[in-house]
């Protein structure tokens, strides 16, 4: 987009009052949503991300500014703009380097594919959810497709380019009786082009979407009471994301505004505890070759069997706390400054079996599907929804139950997981916070929580 | 490149009719930490929307590269989404509404106020929250203002501009008190910098801080609730998708066939008011430049119909109503219409309830077609109808449907939040709470 003699200059503007840092960060993201509703596709659109955030740093101090003028004299401006908060010496910028090989992973871009071919993906998958009962009222399957082409530019000499493809189908039913109107919703996504379609079994998804919708007709709203909760694998992880994941981020560290400041190398979990934060994980959602700070992602030990090992931190903060940067900074695009953000966050498997941490709870829920969840990291207090759940008597799944949210705190769940299944898997979301809306990947095996807050609209008077 | 020349482009390249929709937004954001500045974002950004029609389908792309060598590029690309529609559904370019309603298009030039003073005002604003009783520190302070020009011209002719510039402020305290940690703010949007009360955004920020500290978890039971006209704003904000003729038409409102069907009690009105005098925004026309009026939604408990674009206009056989913003159907101004009854009133009758002042997880624990919402809240008893203890961490489930006939009553203050929802406190005579006995007091 600009040439690196001049991106070289422009960076050497940035320090030259006093910023000990500059950064340039230009981005052209290009994305496609289709949408199948019924045998036809109803919704096919378009849009574009084009842009230049540029940021200053002196000591822990930061200033911030973007524009869609990608130009040498828009960026010179924006640069003058924010050099006057700070008063100092020049600093000299590094000659920047030469960008590493970044490996995008994918196989088929979306772009060789027209629309009418990623439609004829979809329009198998809305068939065999209407087929699958007479009830389901209404099936939609959506293809969202996004290529980001980033370069991260600053005066340490980093001058990294990359190319982050990302593909997500998402898949809906709603069934219908003379009761109620239920909906059910499965959204994978991979770092991956095209060839998603056959990495995913998505003719598999689509039966268990209408399955789901059809089973929550006859599911009862669940009575509000404290239980233990086994927690199946996948988008389960949504739970440490919340609880755990949030409060460990160095945005959170940095103010003191967690349980865990100040926590490394105490215990904050049961020994079965385990987590990483990965950023390498071939074709997760999560991926990135190198963040949005430029720098390599990589796995992050969180905690280990129970003990906390370390945050997740990007360059600013990492100033702050006088920590190493973990290849954390994040953001959604350049209308955003970076900040510590997680990738692939899971809980590492353990030694049990899923059917043995069934039989084994006398009373309780199995949240099968999970929703989306939310945390104040101040407080520690988080929730989350149970998309489909079970009820647990006697170690065995009884009747389906519906409507349950669980809530907790961040400081006490972690020493309340007393199992952990072996079957791990990562399930994915979009996860928002102040650099904006990022894929992850959440990830658990099956665990079971001794005892949590369940709250639901059953019951008697 | 001239947009009259990408409309030129545009229709060269076949398209059949074609709508910009041109948007520029500059904005300032200033966060304040302890005294210094943690953020200072400034920013200036164009986005362009083309809507078009090709072979009777319409498409939309939506970019911010307006390089004249990218134009040619995102006609294309609209033109081969288009091609990939079979769905037979009307596809408008609209030649404009025979008037519209007349709104006050002055705005205010917030970029005129010195930046020291709006470092200053989020600084006073931090200080005066840190340091008072039970104040462990204070999260963030933020001071954003966002000027916003929008121009909307197509084929047929009609040329649209709206305006319209605005700041707001907060700072989220965290307050301790026997190792119970709460945080609270107050947020505020002016349209004129002068508006801002530092003293009262100040003072709020603390009460509502000190009231939550020392809260219990109570005895999962079913009970009346009083939901504040803020957070029964919110929770219907997160249900405005049922009144949509989008959702109607897919199948995807319950709604759906209930046009003037009994929904709810008889006291219930809801309206939709772009011009309402309240609140934030007045809005005379939507995204495809169809002029806005007031519409009933629920008039004394009868569902009156659905908002609609022009497409779903179509469909149904209305007169589009103007409810298309950023591809989406959703309401302009939604407002609970409230009733002389004083809050006080409102819950004297009640002899064991609760308040609710906070919700949580709006965007997980709603569903919509359903109508089932299970969220974390907190908020206060109501004993022998007064507002008594603090409550937290508990879980309000419920059924929207269900819900909107067993309202008892309506309050009197009505209150707009930042999602264009506006609401009165309203009194529901039962819903589930589930709380942790062990914890309960």
């Amino acid at each position: 987009m600009i040439d690196k003699k001049i991106l070289q200059r422009l960076i050497q503007e940035g320090v030259s009052q006093g910023a000990d840092f500059c950064e340039i960060f230009l981005e052209n993201t290009h994305q496609n949503m289709l949408r199948v509703t019924g045998q036809e596709v109803t919704d096919a659109s378009s849009s574009n991300v084009y842009g230049a955030g540029v940021r200053l740093i002196q000591g822990n101090d930061e200033v911030y500014g973007y524009t869609n003028q990608v130009d040498e004299a828009s960026l010179e401006r924006i640069i003058q703009n924010l050099r006057v908060s700070f008063e100092g010496p020049k600093y000299e910028a590094k000659p920047l380097g030469d960008s590493a090989p970044y490996d995008s992973q994918v196989k088929i871009p979306m772009e060789t594919k027209t629309t009418q071919e990623k439609a004829e993906k979809l329009l198998p998958l809305t068939k065999i959810m209407a087929d699958y009962d007479e009830r389901i009222v209404q099936s939609i399957a959506m293809l969202s497709d996004m290529k980001q082409d980033v370069l991260v530019v600053n005066s340490e000499g980093v001058y990294q380019k990359d190319e982050r493809h990302y593909a997500r189908v998402i898949l809906m039913a709603v069934a219908k009786d003379e009761n109620s109107m239920q909906q059910a919703y499965e959204g994978p996504g991979r770092s991956m082009g095209f060839e998603i379609f056959d990495a995913l079994e998505v003719e598999t998804l689509a039966k268990e979407t209408a399955e789901s919708a059809i089973t929550l007709l006859s599911a009862e709203d669940i009575e509000s009471q404290v239980m233990p909760v086994v927690l199946h694998n996948g988008f389960g992880g949504v739970i440490f994301h919340e609880a755990c994941g949030h409060p460990l981020e160095a945005t959170a560290i940095a103010k003191g505004l967690s349980p865990f400041v100040g926590k490394v190398g105490e215990k904050i979990g049961s020994d079965v505890v385990t987590a990483y934060d990965n950023g390498t994980v071939d074709n997760a959602w999560g991926r990135l070759s190198y963040d949005d700070e430029g720098r390599p992602t990589q796995n992050n030990l969180l905690i280990e069997n129970g003990v906390l090992k370390g945050y997740l931190v990007d360059f600013r903060r990492g100033r702050m706390m006088g920590a190493k940067p973990t290849g954390s900074g994040r953001r959604q695009s350049y209308k955003f400054s970076p900040t510590s953000r997680m990738n692939s966050t899971f809980i590492a498997p353990g030694k049990d079996k899923l059917e043995d941490i069934i039989k084994d709870t006398k009373y309780g829920l199995f949240a099968k599907k999970m929703g989306g969840g939310s945390v104040q990291p101040a407080t520690g207090e988080f929730n989350f929804a149970v998309q489909e759940g079970y009820m647990i008597e006697d170690g065995k799944l009884t009747r389906p139950v519906r409507g349950a949210t669980l809530i907790g705190h961040g400081k006490d769940v972690l020493f309340k997981i007393d199992r952990v299944a072996d079957n791990l898997e990562f399930g994915q979301g979009m996860c928002g916070s102040i650099s904006g809306s990022i894929p992850v990947d959440v990830g658990q095996p099956t665990i079971r929580v001794q005892s949590m807050t369940v709250g639901g609209a059953g019951g008697q008077k | 490149m001239s947009y009259e020349k990408w409309l030129e482009l545009g229709l060269k390249k076949g398209l059949e009719d074609l709508q910009i929709f041109a948007s520029r937004n500059q904005s300032l954001k200033l966060t304040i930490y302890q005294g210094r500045i943690d953020q200072h974002v400034e920013s200036d950004v164009e986005s362009v929307t083309l809507r078009g029609i090709y072979q009777g389908k319409i498409s939309s792309i939506k970019f911010e590269n307006e390089n004249e060598d990218a134009i040619e590029g995102m006609i294309d690309r609209l033109i081969s989404n288009a091609k990939a529609l079979t769905a037979d559904e009307p596809a408008i370019i609209f030649e404009g509404s025979e008037s519209y309603p007349e709104v006050n298009q002055e705005t205010f030039d917030f970029s005129q106020i010195d930046m020291a003073d709006k470092i200053q005002l989020a600084k006073d604003l931090e200080a005066g929250i840190l340091g008072q009783k039970h104040v462990k520190q204070v999260q963030t302070t933020t001071y954003q203002e966002t000027a916003n020009e929008t121009t909307l011209m197509n084929s047929k002719g009609l040329k649209l501009h709206r305006s319209n510039s605005y700041a707001y402020a907060y700072a989220i305290g965290v307050f301790e008190k026997d190792d119970d940690i709460k945080t609270a703010y107050d947020i505020k949007l002016v349209k004129d910098y002068h508006a801002f009360n530092l003293d009262e955004m100040i003072q709020t920020t603390l009460e509502k801080g000190w009231a939550k500290l020392g809260g219990s978890s109570v005895k999962s039971a079913k009970m009346p609730v009083v939901f504040s006209n803020e957070k029964f704003g919110e929770l219907l904000a997160t249900f405005t998708t049922i009144f949509s003729g989008e959702s109607a038409y897919r199948n995807l409102s319950p709604l759906k066939d209930k046009v003037n069907e009994s929904i709810a009690v008889s006291s219930l009105n809801v309206v939709d008011d772009p011009l309402h005098p309240d609140a934030y925004f007045q809005i005379p026309f939507d995204d495809e430049g169809v002029a806005t009026a007031k519409m009933p939604i629920i008039q004394n408990g009868v569902f009156k119909g659905f908002m609609h674009d022009l497409k779903t206009a179509s469909i149904f056989k209305e007169k589009p109503n103007g409810h298309s913003f950023s591809g989406r159907i959703s309401p302009t101004n939604m407002v609970v219409e409230p009733s002389d009854v004083s809050f006080d009133d409102l819950i004297a009758p009640i002899e064991k309830g609760i308040y609710i002042t906070e919700l949580q997880g709006l965007h997980a624990g709603v569903k919509t077609v359903s109508g089932d919402f299970s969220l974390q809240a907190g908020g206060f008893k109501i004993e022998k109808g007064q507002v008594t203890t603090p409550v937290k961490m508990i879980v309000l489930s419920g059924n929207f449907f269900t819900m909107l006939n067993q309202i008892e009553a309506i309050g009197s203050d009505l209150k707009f939040g930042l999602n264009n929802v506006g609401s009165p406190s309203v009194y529901v005579s039962e819903l589930s709470i589930g709380g942790d006995d062990s914890k309960a007091s």
